[in-house]
């Protein structure tokens, strides 16, 4: 193959590298932080690699090891994941017509959609070629599995960490909110969803979570009724 | 050590659901853009759920040593003025996870 010397490849190629780049300086060390805890809690290596190569969930891989070390069961863990990700639903609906055709090829980058490949394909072109989107998609999809094989093999030597390096996940999570409050009209859910967790916590500590949840879930429906009775209004 | 059944059977459900959700809109587009309350639960849940995951993580750490959580207190204020400032994942996570193993090892 002499792709490279092929003056129409070049300048695509490089752009797709330079996409990937910013994305590999967040994946690698998040993936070597969550092969690490995976492996300190008591899992194998290998099926930190797994997690990464199958799930290719950043916050929800981050949310199972907590809940993998608390014995929780399959199903309550899927509950948790379908929470944590059901924002990756309203990502497709602005990429429908942006994915290759090609079934294969939009099968896996509909599956490797995570929120930096979702934002990368957003920003490209649409006259991007499909071999381009795909080399995106899979780039970043080999820094998250190549750094969860690092930090999975140091957590597999070094057995004592530092008093709160799990605090890692919190700063993920502090991180993701603050990108969600920004494109947010109303910070209504956060300082619903701060009530929400207190009083949870006040009924049952133990099931503060899973109660500010649903607490949160009816919220959200009961702020549909209010924003569909507006709209009525403005009509 | 967790058992490896176990796990791969967490792995495969939860990567089931995850390409299920994102393979939603590409299967029921036309269903997600009429329905009102799944825009508003759009609207609504992403914020609600990433405050509920914060606040359920670093409540969780703060019971993990006695006294007052000012490490953790502390240590989001810092990740979310570094975050909403400078834009910056990267940076955010390590400062912030940098200061809270500080204080945790050095002053708690």
């Amino acid at each position: 193959m002499n792709d490279s010397n092929d003056p129409a490849h070049g300048p695509q190629r490089l752009s797709v590298l330079s996409l990937s780049a910013p994305v590999a300086m967040g994946y690698v060390p998040l993936g070597i932080v969550f092969g690490f805890l995976f492996v300190q809690a008591g899992a194998s290596w290998w099926l930190a690699v797994l997690a990464s190569l199958l799930v290719y969930a950043g916050a929800a891989q981050y949310m199972m090891i907590p809940m993998l070390a608390a014995g929780l069961s399959v199903g309550t863990i899927a509950l948790a994941t379908l929470i944590v990700n059901s924002r990756h639903v309203f990502y497709g609906l602005s990429l429908l017509d942006a994915l290759p055709r090609r079934r294969l090829l939009r099968w896996y980058i509909v599956f490797a959609l995570t929120d930096e490949t979702y934002s990368v394909l957003t920003t490209i072109a649409a006259t991007t070629s499909d071999r381009q989107k795909l080399l995106v998609a899979l780039l970043n999809h080999c820094w998250w599995v190549l750094g969860t094989l690092i930090g999975a093999l140091i957590g597999a030597q070094a057995q004592v960490a530092l008093a709160g390096l799990d605090f890692v996940l919190a700063a993920l999570f502090a991180v993701l909110t603050v990108e969600q409050w920004r494109t947010k009209k109303s910070a209504a859910p956060l300082w619903f969803a701060l009530g929400a967790y207190a009083l949870a916590y006040g009924v049952a500590a133990k099931h503060a979570l899973l109660l500010s949840i649903v607490l949160s879930l009816v919220a959200g429906m009961l702020w549909q009724a209010k924003s569909a009775a507006s709209g009525e209004v403005q009509r | 050590m967790i058992a490896s059944g176990y796990l791969i059977s967490v792995i495969a459900a939860m990567g089931i659901v995850t390409f299920a959700l994102r393979a939603l809109p590409f299967v029921a587009a036309r269903w997600l853009q009429r329905h009102a309350l799944v825009q508003a639960l759009g609207q609504f849940l992403p914020l609600a759920i990433m405050t509920l995951l914060l606040v359920h993580s670093a409540t969780g750490a703060a019971l993990a040593h006695a006294g007052w959580p000012w490490p953790e207190l502390l240590a989001v204020a810092l990740v979310v003025v570094l975050q909403w400032t400078r834009r910056n994942a990267l940076l955010s996570i390590v400062l912030g996870t940098c200061l809270y193993v500080l204080m945790r090892n050095f002053l708690v």
